[in-house]
């Protein structure tokens, strides 16, 4: 299957400042896609030359394996940065007009108003929205005439709680449905609660790219408590395939070999007279990675 | 075409702003020069017993000289509306939403392009009907009103070289105040510094030719043609020459816009 959208050898300048430096990747189609970056790293400038508003200096991209771009677009919905409509136009008529550069049914904007939970207000203007509304309002244009290819860029900007969880199980709602999402954010916990992939990128160049689990695949912790902590430690140090050993806050957290699992862990401890009180697998956080990945 | 337009008329159909400056040139138009025709404006000074030299010019053939002059400054409203609406784009960043939405960057130039054609039209439109009411009531008949009937086309030319103008400038400058600032600077003010320069150094006044200037020479003040009528004038240009360079200036802004589209970033 030919991947949805390639990106080939990207650079683009802004006068001295090098935004983004020779980036390739491809993007699957049906997974969820992440553009992980710090403030500043290029997420929004990558996402704003495939959308074909900025201009790469070198590179070039495809999407659908090389269909006409603006054709391509008419299929994709996307919110790149900030909400843009017309301020003194209700959010159905910003919608009209969005509809009809998609060449899209009218019909539809009353589904995505309900989707995005603004139908009580779709006769309000545009200016009168919190920044809330307005975000839910881009995304709801982003949802109209179910694209194929949805691409946010910080699309919980400006939500509250409720409004981030919503936007997270549409998310893998549509998903499940077969679309492939392309989301950029700097919130990890955003990236790693729905993304099947990711992308890292910091001051413009890409640090890697891949499935979640093999991109950051990283050495597993298993987290153990028993009531004698002292015996517990002294008893574990004499099992194989146990690497490092840290006490921390009452918690032995422990560095094992791949081929050793929560299980053998219970068994050895069992085996030992130990009862544990806590046995628990950590993956390595994403935060703990990005954050070993960007700072140098 | 037809779908760009329909877009481009769902952005302005329910903007307050172009129905008010719309209706002002509507309006104004109309009324200022039945003020000038019934003489309660004099433009020959002296006072309430003056004399009011523009008064006879409401007839065919002269009405198509004299609308289309005051056309050329009541279509200030007009530019600067062309001006307010291409700039708010980059305001609201709905310049990039469109592309976003699946418009090629010419397409949304192009549908601002059709806008300017379209205004410009109907502008002469209004003014063909404005010159058969005045002409029809002053003249007494309509015969005669086929009579430098080719005013009426460069009134049409006129439009297209100011709205044109006026969304090469937008298209540039992108901030609404600073673009219809120096539009206003530029054709009240600057051209004719520069016209001034150009006409003392040149044996032809080539200053003339300048952008909006050009189109203007199409339709002078009316009294300023019956004065060269009267003078032998050394040398000027042609009705064709101003025509032609003003055809010119389109293309150059048509051209100039589109460049500074597609080399720009959104």
């Amino acid at each position: 299957m030919p991947p949805i959208l390639s990106i080939q050898h990207i650079s683009k300048s802004y006068g001295p400042i090098q935004a983004l430096k020779d980036i390739s990747f491809d993007v699957p189609e049906g997974c969820v896609f992440g553009i992980l970056g710090p403030n500043g790293s290029g997420k929004t400038t990558l996402l704003g030359i495939v959308l074909d508003v900025l201009l790469a200096n070198t590179g070039s991209y495809s999407w659908f394996g090389g269909m006409e771009n603006s054709s391509a677009r008419k299929q994709i919905g996307a919110l790149l940065e900030t909400p843009n409509f017309y301020h003194y136009l209700s959010a159905f008529h910003n919608l009209e007009i969005t509809a009809a550069i998609k060449q899209r049914g009218m019909d539809d904007r009353v589904r995505v108003l309900r989707q995005v939970g603004l139908f009580e207000r779709r006769d309000s203007k545009f200016q009168t929205f919190s920044l809330g509304m307005k975000q839910r309002l881009a995304i709801g244009a982003a949802l109209l005439g179910n694209p194929k290819i949805l691409v946010l860029d910080e699309p919980t900007n400006g939500l509250d709680p409720a409004g981030i969880a919503e936007i997270r199980d549409l998310i893998r709602k549509l998903n499940k449905e077969g679309i492939t999402i392309i989301i950029a954010s700097h919130l990890l916990d955003e990236i790693e609660k729905v993304c099947t992939h990711v992308a890292i990128l910091k001051t413009g160049r890409l640090l890697l790219h891949g499935p979640v689990d093999e991109a950051l695949r990283s050495e597993d912790q298993i987290e153990v408590k028993a009531p004698d902590i002292e015996r517990l430690q002294q008893t574990l140090q004499n099992m194989a395939g146990i690497k490092k050993m840290k006490l921390a806050d009452g918690t032995l957290q422990l560095t094992c070999d791949t081929n050793i699992q929560p299980i053998q862990i219970n068994e050895f401890c069992i085996g030992n007279g130990i009862v544990l009180s806590h046995l628990l697998m950590k993956k390595k956080s994403l935060e703990t990675k990005f954050m070993e990945l960007t700072n140098n | 075409m037809n779908a760009l337009f329909a877009i481009e008329w769902l952005k302005i159909k329910r903007y307050r702003t172009f129905w008010v400056l719309a209706c002002l040139f509507l309006l104004l138009l109309p009324l200022w020069n039945f003020e000038v025709a019934s003489g309660l404006i004099k433009l020959g000074g002296g006072g309430k017993n003056g004399i009011n030299f523009l008064s006879t010019a409401y007839s065919f053939p002269q009405v198509w000289g004299n609308l289309g002059f005051w056309g050329s400054i009541f279509i200030m409203f007009i530019s600067i509306l062309v001006i307010i609406i291409t700039t708010n784009e980059y305001g609201f960043r709905t310049n990039r939403q469109n592309v976003i939405d699946g418009w090629s960057k010419m397409q949304f130039y192009h549908a601002k392009v059709i806008l300017v054609i379209i205004f410009s039209f109907l502008s002469t439109i209004y003014l063909f009907a404005l010159g058969i009411i005045f002409g029809g009531i002053n003249s007494g008949s309509l015969s005669g009103l086929f009579n430098e009937f080719q005013q009426v086309a460069y009134f049409f030319l006129l439009s297209l070289d100011y709205l044109g103008f006026a969304l090469f400038i937008a298209l540039w400058i992108r901030k609404s105040g600073l673009a219809i600032g120096l539009f206003l600077l530029y054709s009240m003010i600057i051209e004719n510094i520069l016209k001034g320069i150009i006409n003392h150094y040149t044996d032809m006044p080539f200053g003339n030719l300048l952008p909006l200037q050009a189109s203007d020479e199409l339709l002078p003040f009316p009294l300023m043609q019956m004065a060269k009528a009267m003078m032998p004038m050394i040398s000027t240009i042609s009705m064709t020459n101003y025509s032609v360079a003003t055809i010119c200036w389109c293309l150059i802004y048509y051209f100039a816009g589109r460049t500074i589209l597609l080399r720009n970033d959104w």
